[in-house]
């Protein structure tokens, strides 16, 4: 049998067992979020599972390379989740390559408590500090003035995620970053597509770091990425990334340094095999060709997957703008373009209900929600007795906690969907209207 | 920078003496991307995306990274080059995967820059020499030895050096007339607190690599282009 008939059949199968199908209003779920995908990505991923190549490979260098285009950011390095990318983008800075610059125990790295747990947890894993500045509202993001007065003469980092598609201020925390020589981990795993001023997220810092995951912009299943424009970084990272060997030759290939047996590494002898030679303490977080297969195709949705994760958060903005009384609605950072990852509102202290009264009876009915992940992560059993400095009042932080939630801006989102969301919301929200 | 496969057309193949060709290489899908003193893989086999790369060599691009096409200069000495000889003509096909390397990459001071050729060897440092990047080099000075007149192919290219930064140096040793390139006369030129670059025959790099560190060179100042 040819590949060509195989690939034909495999299309032929997602026309039969995904067929488009029409919400029903009584029994269908709305989701938070959900892989959108054709017959293309099947294909691809038959395709690549034929070549049984199964790590990195052919369609890896394919995503890759549309990743760095879209960006234009020199070094993309896939990885198999958006937690590793940031456990890689954080471990990267402790080597001993960058000399001085490197980070070491004890040094600080400026974060927000209200997020998700994988931009924290590896700056924890490194033996460093997270030092936690409050966020604020309408944004999610980092209140700057905060954030001024967090840095310390130990800080030598910010790692920062752009909530939920919502850039932080670009301009103002690179202020800070080149006042204070610190290095900037940009957290974009919610925001790929988002721009602000004209650039793309993820093109600001000296890293940056994407998610896969089926939940996000384009999805890979499980799946990330690294990137860098600086090629020193990048082969530190790819080093992390692959068990921590000096060698970077990808799977299957042998002595593309064309000195494997030549070199001289500490005091192994001379010539030692440099595929087996570490430089790092490393891990083995590659992301396989089947993954990259389908983030190949997908990357060629993404600005269609953006432009309507756009229209989709307007349309929930013009639902829930009819009840600002009892919210507190979104807003983009000034001279941002999110593509919104998700909708988020928050229920106002003075309120008639609580947050957990009306998601309670939004999920009963089918309407997904989700809180913003951790919500003040200093609260969450695994992290109470960690070492951390808090910078501050984690007020909003704390009200986040509270009062906010999420809605899908998925790119599968349909009007029928919406209309059946807004008459629920109308229907909880109506009996407090008076 | 990302490591991508380029399908590419021979354009030229110049046969300046009877064991050195320079083989001039355009792009037939996306423009070439690379820094300079990066080197590339080689491979005259068709490749096949489903399957793994075929048998390929590593060659430095002697062009600069501001140009459309790639030129690497290759002399024919084992089973593989004596295939390159003989298969690459102008309108040959082949595939070639870059970048790789990090010669000029990797952070280096750029006061007071020392680059040692010898031969061909020079090719990796011809990349900088006539890209824009080159003027950032402060003082920056090239000893580069032939075996003899005729094989100093690369005048042009080094005028142009000139051209990119006033303040580039040469030192051209006729092996044949002046000797040797001498690693300890040319330490004593310019001081252990310069970058020295070392290009050349694998013995050459390796003697002059280990007479720099045990003159106090310290080792992040010596850099070297080698292939076994």
């Amino acid at each position: 049998m040819k590949r060509e008939e195989i690939i034909k059949a495999v299309k032929a199968y997602h026309s039969a067992a995904f067929p488009a199908k029409a919400f029903n209003r009584e029994k269908d779920t709305v989701r938070y979020a959900g892989r959108v995908f054709d017959e293309n990505e099947l294909a691809a991923l038959v395709d690549s599972s034929l070549d049984f190549w199964l790590t990195e490979g052919r369609y890896s260098e394919t995503f890759a390379e549309k990743l760095s285009d879209l960006l234009g950011i020199e070094n993309v390095l896939l990885t198999n989740s958006g937690s590793s990318s940031n456990l890689l983008a954080l471990s990267a800075l402790t080597s001993k390559k960058l000399g001085k610059k490197r980070l070491v125990p004890g040094d600080e790295v400026i974060t927000v408590a209200a997020g998700f747990p994988s931009t924290v947890t590896p700056i924890l894993q490194n033996g460093l500090i997270p030092v936690f500045v409050d966020v604020e509202l309408p944004t999610y993001n980092i209140n700057i003035e905060a954030l001024k007065k967090a840095v310390s003469p130990k800080t030598r980092a910010i790692f920062l995620a752009h909530t939920l598609g919502n850039p932080f201020n670009l301009d103002e925390v690179l202020k800070v970053v080149k006042e204070h020589d610190l290095w900037l981990i940009e957290d974009n795993c919610d925001a790929l597509g988002s721009r602000y001023k004209g650039k793309y997220t993820g093109t600001f810092g000296h890293i940056a770091t994407f998610s896969f995951y089926p939940a996000h912009h384009i999805t890979t299943g499980e799946g990330g990425a690294v990137a860098t424009n600086s090629e020193q970084l990048a082969q530190i990272i790819r080093s992390f990334r692959d068990w921590g060997r000096d060698c970077y030759c990808t799977g299957g290939e042998n002595n593309t340094c064309g000195k494997r047996f030549s070199q001289q590494f500490g005091t192994l002898p001379l010539g030692y095999d440099h595929k087996y030679v570490y430089s790092e303490i490393g891990y083995n977080l590659k992301m396989t060709d089947m993954q990259a297969a389908i983030g190949s195709v997908q990357m060629d949705k993404l600005e269609a997957f953006g432009e309507k994760r756009r229209a989709n958060f307007k349309r929930y903005q013009k639902i829930f703008s009819a009840w600002e009384k009892f919210f507190i609605l979104t807003q983009p950072t000034p001279d941002a373009d999110p593509s919104w990852f998700t909708y988020v509102l928050s229920v106002r202290e003075d309120a008639p209900f609580t947050r957990n009264e009306l998601v309670t009876f939004l999920n009963e009915r089918r309407i997904e929600t989700r809180n913003i992940f951790a919500g003040n992560i200093l609260r969450q059993p695994a992290f109470v007795d960690k070492p951390c400095r808090v910078a501050g009042e984690l007020t909003v932080t704390d009200f986040i906690m509270n009062n906010t939630f999420f809605l899908g801006t998925f790119p599968g989102m349909t009007e029928e969907m919406f209309s059946y969301v807004e008459d629920c919301v109308a229907e909880f929200l109506g009996r407090f209207a008076k | 920078m990302i490591v991508k496969k380029y399908r590419s057309e021979v354009v030229s193949v110049e046969n300046p003496l009877a064991d050195i060709r320079t083989v001039t290489l355009r792009p037939l899908e996306k423009a070439y991307k690379y820094n300079p003193g990066q080197f590339l893989h080689l491979a005259l086999d068709e490749y096949d995306p489903s399957r793994p790369w075929p048998e390929s060599r590593c060659f430095s691009m002697q062009s600069s990274p501001d140009q459309d096409t790639i030129r690497i200069t290759f002399a024919a000495k084992g089973k593989f080059t004596a295939r390159m000889a003989a298969e690459l003509v102008p309108g040959k096909e082949i595939c070639v995967k870059l970048p790789y390397g990090d010669l000029f990459s990797s952070d280096h001071d750029k006061a007071k820059s020392v680059f040692v050729a010898g031969g061909t060897g020079i090719t990796p440092f011809l990349s900088l020499f006539t890209s824009a990047a080159f003027a950032a080099y402060q003082e920056p000075r090239l000893y580069f030895g032939v075996r003899n007149a005729a094989h100093n192919l690369y005048a042009a290219d080094l005028e142009k050096a000139r051209g990119v930064n006033p303040a580039f140096r040469l030192t051209l040793l006729d092996e044949e007339k002046d000797g040797r390139l001498d690693i300890l006369k040319i330490l004593g030129e310019n001081g252990p607190s310069a970058v020295y670059f070392i290009s050349g025959p694998p013995v050459m790099i390796k003697n002059f690599k280990t007479s720099l560190a045990e003159r106090g060179v310290p080792p992040e100042n010596i850099r070297t282009d080698d292939w076994e």
